[in-house]
């Protein structure tokens, strides 16, 4: 079997179903606690709008008690009563409305920024996955996470579904006033109570397994739409449409009769629900009937009666729908935590402390930490005596400003700059994607400060791979990576990333404009240094065309710039970064003629005293490097200079006399892609 | 036509449905409403102290109404959401026919998170509309009216001073209407910048790492998800404002019945008994109050969801059959490019193209990456249309063709592998269901993808995951091809389709496929030149243009663009052979 045959990932196979896990009592307790800590930096809020439940239900609940006040005067001809119970009937409404929209909307504002919380824990713990982690899960399923299952977090709250505890609150209080009114009455019209909560649960037992079955259904309707528009071409070009369409009626279908029989269930408890209100007031007049006529309760007495029953039977009715709804949230809140759990990529922060072997990066490291991981960065503010500032972001903004432009670089910066000019060293590296399918079979080379080195290979030689772990993407399998002498596992992630520019062959632009894609977020940048950058870059020209200069809109992906464009102003940014260790995989088919010229002058010029690692696929460039590295399947087959493998006689000889037939002196081939 | 015409036209569909619950909604909510006139009747007994059989009497009625009222609720409900279930189901299937009318160059400008969107939370809103939506928006009218035509009947005064507040209801309802509807397409808007933000953050990601960019990306997206929150309690602000509204409303017509009303028994122009049947018609009413903003937010998201759906209808499918479609009689004619050109919205990409592959031969294209290369295979199974000159296959102009025709002659394995999340079997038989077993063993020998597929789990029933994600990429791209040669199609597409499988193997898939080839017309994009010098015909497109053409000897002694591209592989090619 050839290597790379192999089976990457038994698990996510049933992935598309994404069955959702029957959770137990107790998981969901757990879940409720985990959520509970987005909660508590909303307590205060949170307790408030708890608080104006029963205040809003209370003035709610004493409005057919004055009613029956209002009533009775009316029967006796007491008019001044009449008066005086109506105005504080009408303070009851107006008070209940208030304390109402207060209620709900302290309780949206406290969902808001809970969900908006976690929104943006979801989003950084993201940024945070290793590469790895993305291999594996595609973009439509993280997007559902932070988005779609963040949602139904939200129709929880908006459900007021967080009130189902007041819910029975209210319950008890109303058969409470209910007994205190009228203890044989109340007995009365609660005698149809009993049925009515066996009707319900039967209902109640049959709808839960509907809702349940109708979430995965429309979980897969989805999941295949999902599936489908990216995939249409691909549908159109098999002539498939109707196959599809059948496939897709089948599941859209499914979904439509389960839901069918949810609504039969909902539909019965509802109307059982109307019937036992109307019931109810039948046995109140049967009973109360006599009562008032023997004297002894009043018509308000039945009038507030019929007033609770009401109030008492909203409620039970919407329990069943309150409870689907917290059941699905659990299940979003079980996938959402499934990935806040997922391990973050390791930082060399965590694996503190290694200072003393090389304490001038470490320092920096430090020094430019005022970044994400939280694990540490108080701390390292405090030990570098760096003023505490109240936004990390600004400081590490700050931060990567120092590095990055020279000249206002703060001393301890420049030592670090030297430290990492150091050296890029691979030592016995050993690397598989997967297990049992080595990509570099023991791999070495170091890379003298300032020294530029070519690689050259073919598809799958293991030149890519040894990018990605030079900026720690991913984790060597045995040996080690060092860049500065320090071993890559051993670096704060994001400063050792700072010290590395990489150009790769498909430059992804951000939306936005093309300022602040060359800025790329550090907006400290003077825009004169940017410009400066460009003229570097010899790319006045080009944007001087562009619509608007430097804020010229760039969109998705910057899919309205040409490969060549695009490929120019990641080299401006290389100049406006200015990063230690350039690391380019040279642009071999993606250029237009008219941007290739450009891009080539710009290229010599950003690696010149520079350690530089380039993917080469053009001659000159990897003549013009110090050294030919050239892989074949994962090991170095030959390393040296020009010179020395010219002499050699071996694969690069073979590999350059083929190149030379025909081809003038040095002529530059511009051409297809000699590796993707 | 408007989102809202043709959401009419589907519930027509179901008039009898919608007539039947119709029927019984009005029966439901005349049991309902009949039960406060039995009341008032009951208390009128108790009050003239009579007798306690006719109070039994009406007990009785009562009862008998409720029971009934409650099981034709039940029925009226069952019947009116389930249709309401019919018009999404069906919503949901024709939108999904619609979507597979539609062309390439639609799915290419759009956002498939827009798309998706649409297709999942709008026909949801929809769904809103045409349940509990739809219901009470029949249901509270006739409560009213029947409310006001009881009340009527027994007091016409207080009726009126009950119809004054309810005036309120009008005003209440044109505030916040307008108010709610901006406040949450605000709210949806933000809603899919953020997620556009998230696709093209996942989609980077390897970008935001290498240069550190999770700070800026989170500050981004914490900017953004900071105006979501504003905006959501924009629209929280308002909705939370219509509910106490309508129930202070509500809470309005009880006082002034209690005051109204009360002063009138005093003036002995009215009973007790038309007080306490008054507030129970309130009581009826008194949901249907309370659920009124709801029912305004389900009503104005459900217009615009379905306007939003009705952008994506109206589309009009650009490439479709002709009225008259020829039939491909001749396969033994070549594909024939006739001074083709294209472009996507004034930017030409292919200009004034020929050339022609004579039945049975191979034609090779190589050029840089954004030449044309793709685009130009596009053309002929119709992903797009030429913006001038004319393709012929069979000695037909492709647009003669009907679709299933042209595309059913075609075997075409694209660039970027897509696979379906279904099995390894289903995928390659996406094109041809009823291969047979040995058919697919075939094309897996061809693919070289037998000998790994047998350790696979579940053998040729193991599924791939989504897009083929437990696949690697080679495996993905020789899947593509070996479903591209399953029906054995007459004309061969191959765009680049080995890229990701190494030269070893790829020289086994070469050497099997001599004999797949045979007696095909084929055009294949590839880099290798091991693939191209075997082709018949070479042509080298640059920047749109053909601007060589030939076979292998006669280009590279031509010293041009294709002998430097040569020279330049055969290095890698060279590497790969060691």
């Amino acid at each position: 079997m050839r290597a790379g045959g192999g089976y990457r990932n038994r698990a996510a196979m049933n992935a598309p179903e994404e069955q959702e896990s029957i959770s137990g009592k107790a998981y969901d307790l757990k879940l409720a606690l985990r959520l509970w800590r987005f909660l508590r930096p909303h307590r205060k809020v949170f307790f408030l709008s708890l608080l104006l439940l029963p205040v809003h239900q209370g003035f709610n609940l004493a409005q057919p008690l004055l009613l029956k006040i209002g009533i009775d005067a009316v029967s006796v001809g007491d008019g001044l009563t009449l008066m005086t119970t109506g105005l504080l009937f009408a303070g009851a409404l107006a008070a209940e409305a208030a304390a109402y929209f207060f209620q709900y909307y302290l309780s949206m504002k406290v969902a808001q920024r809970c969900l908006a919380d976690l929104r943006v824990e979801i989003f950084s713990h993201v940024q945070r996955l290793p590469m790895s982690y993305f291999d594996r899960n595609p973009v439509g399923r993280l997007m559902t996470r932070m988005t779609t299952d963040v949602e139904v977090l939200q129709e929880m709250f908006a459900a007021g579904a967080m009130n189902l505890v007041a819910d029975l609150v209210l319950i008890a209080a109303i058969v409470a006033i209910m007994m205190s009114l009228h203890v044989e009455m109340a007995l009365v019209s609660l005698a149809l109570i009993p049925f009515l909560l066996l009707g319900i649960n039967v209902f109640r037992l049959k709808a839960r397994q509907t809702y349940r079955l109708i979430r995965t259904r429309i979980a897969r309707v989805n999941a295949y739409l999902g599936e489908a528009i990216p995939g249409m071409a691909v549908i159109q070009l098999f002539n498939r449409q109707a196959r599809s369409f059948e496939e897709f009626d089948d599941l859209n279908r499914a979904h439509r009769d389960a839901i069918k029989r949810s609504n039969i269930y909902e539909a019965s408890l509802f109307s059982m629900v109307e019937a036992a209100g109307s019931l109810s007031i039948a046995l109140l007049l049967w009973y109360g009937g006599g009562e008032v006529l023997q004297g002894v309760v009043g018509i308000g007495t039945f009038v507030a009666f019929s007033e609770y029953i009401r109030r008492l039977f909203v409620p039970l009715r919407d329990f069943s729908n309150k409870y689907a709804v917290i059941q699905a949230a659990m299940t979003a809140a079980e996938r959402i935590f499934e990935l806040l759990d997922t391990a973050p990529e390791k930082s060399g922060r965590d694996a503190e402390p290694v200072a003393g072997t090389v304490p001038t990066a470490v320092s920096a490291s430090a020094q430019e930490s005022g970044v994400a991981p939280a694990t540490g960065a108080p701390a390292t503010q405090a030990a570098d005596g760096a003023p505490t500032d109240a936004n990390p972001a600004s400081t590490a903004a700050a931060n990567a400003a120092s590095t990055v432009i020279p000249g206002t670089a703060p001393p301890a910066s420049v030592e670090t700059t030297d430290a990492v000019r150091a050296a890029v060293e691979f030592d016995n590296v050993w690397f598989s994607y997967r297990p049992n399918d080595p990509v570099l079979k023991g791999v070495s080379f170091r890379i003298e400060p300032g020294e530029r080195v070519a690689v050259i290979g073919a598809t799958g030689s293991g030149k890519t791979t040894t990018i990605k772990l030079m900026g720690r993407f991913y984790d060597v399998d045995s040996g080690a990576v060092r860049v500065g002498g320090r071993d890559v596992r051993e670096w704060e992630l994001d400063a050792l990333r700072r010290h590395m520019g990489t150009v790769l062959q498909d430059v992804f632009l951000f939306s936005g404009d093309i300022l602040s894609n060359l800025k790329l977020g550090n907006e400290s940048i003077p825009e004169e240094r940017v410009r400066a950058a460009v003229r570097s870059a010899n790319a006045e020209g080009f944007i001087r065309r562009m619509p608007g200069g430097l804020r010229a809109a760039v969109r998705e992906r910057g899919n309205n710039l040409s490969a060549g464009q695009r490929q120019l102003l990641a080299l401006v940014r290389m100049f406006v970064l200015d990063p230690e260790i350039l690391v380019l995989d040279e642009a071999t088919s993606s250029v237009d003629t008219e941007t290739e010229f450009l891009v080539q002058g710009a290229f010599e010029k950003i690696m010149a005293n520079r350690t530089c690692l380039v993917i080469a696929h053009r001659l000159s460039t990897i003549r013009n490097a110090d050294r030919i590295l050239v892989f074949h399947r994962g090991v170095i087959r030959e390393m040296g200079s020009h010179a020395e493998l010219m002499e050699k006689g071996g694969v690069y000889y073979r590999l350059h006399q083929l190149q030379f037939q025909g081809e003038g002196s040095g002529g530059e081939a511009r051409g297809v892609a000699a590796d993707r | 036509m408007t989102g809202i015409g043709r959401l009419i036209d589907y519930l027509w569909r179901y008039w009898r449905r919608y007539l039947v619950g119709g029927v019984c909604l009005i029966g439901t909510t005349s049991l309902l409403m009949v039960v406060p006139w039995w009341v008032r009747g009951a208390i009128d007994v108790i009050e003239r102290g009579d007798p306690d059989s006719e109070l039994g009497g009406y007990v009785l009625l009562i009862a008998l109404a409720a029971a009934g009222g409650g099981l034709l609720r039940g029925v009226a409900r069952s019947i009116i959401f389930n249709a309401g279930r019919n018009v999404e189901y069906d919503l949901r299937n024709d939108l999904f026919a619609h979507l597979e009318k539609l062309p390439l160059g639609y799915y290419q400008a759009q956002k498939t998170g827009d798309l998706m969107s649409r297709a999942v939370n709008d026909i949801n809103a929809v769904r809103m509309l045409l349940g509990p939506g739809f219901l009470n928006l029949v249901n509270t009218p006739l409560y009213l009216v029947y409310a006001a035509v009881f009340m009527f009947a027994m007091n016409w005064q207080l009726t009126l001073a009950v119809g004054a507040c309810l005036t309120l209801l009008a005003l209440v309802f044109k505030q916040f209407r307008g108010r709610i509807r901006r406040a949450s397409l605000r709210v949806q808007r933000q809603m899919s910048r953020m997620s556009a933000h998230v696709q093209e953050n996942l989609s980077g990601m390897h970008v935001v790492k290498a240069y550190v960019q999770a700070e800026p990306q989170t500050a981004g997206f914490t900017g953004m998800n900071d105006e979501y929150q504003v905006r959501s309690l924009d629209l929280a602000r308002c909705r939370g404002m219509i509910n106490p509204v309508m129930v202070a409303l509500h809470g309005l017509t009880v006082l002034v019945v209690l005051w109204y009303g009360g002063w009138l028994i005093m003036r002995e122009q009215s009973g007790v008994a038309d007080l306490v049947a008054f507030i129970l018609y309130l009581n009826v009413l008194a949901w249907p109050m309370a659920a009124f903003g709801w029912m305004l937010s389900l009503l104005e998201r459900g217009r615009a969801a379905m306007d939003r759906l009705e952008e994506i209808f109206e589309v009009e499918p650009a490439i479709a059959d002709p009225e008259h479609p020829v039939p491909l009689r001749d396969k033994e004619r070549g594909i024939e490019f006739d001074r083709v050109s294209f472009g996507y919205n004034g930017d030409a990409v292919l200009k004034d193209v020929s050339f022609e592959v004579p039945p049975g031969r191979k034609v090779a294209i190589v050029g840089r990456t954004g030449a044309g290369k793709s685009t130009l295979t596009h053309l002929i199974p119709r992903l797009h249309d030429v913006t001038s000159g004319t393709i012929r296959m069979g000695g037909v102009d492709v647009r003669s063709l009907s679709l299933e025709d042209l595309r059913g002659a075609i075997g075409y394995a694209p660039q970027d592998p897509f696979l379906f999340s279904t099995s390894i079997q289903d995928n390659l038989k996406f094109g041809d269901a009823h291969a047979s077993e040995q058919e697919v063993r075939r094309v897996l020998d061809v693919a070289d993808l037998e000998s790994e597929v047998e350790v696979f789990p579940d053998g040729l029933d193991t599924r791939v995951g989504e897009r083929g994600i437990t696949l690697s990429g080679g495996q993905k791209q020789r899947a593509t091809l070996a479903r591209a040669i399953l029906a054995n199609p007459d004309y061969l597409i191959l765009d680049d389709c080995l890229s990701s499988v190494d030269a070893h193997t790829e020289q086994r898939i070469l050497d099997s496929f001599e004999s797949v080839l045979k007696g095909k017309t084929c055009i294949i994009i590839s880099h290798r030149m091991a693939v191209i010098q075997q082709a018949d015909e070479i042509l080298v497109l640059d920047d749109g243009r053909i601007v060589e053409r030939g076979d292998h000897e006669s280009l590279l002694r031509a010293g041009g663009l294709y002998a430097r591209m040569y020279r330049r592989q055969q290095m890698s090619d060279e590497l790969e052979e060691l």
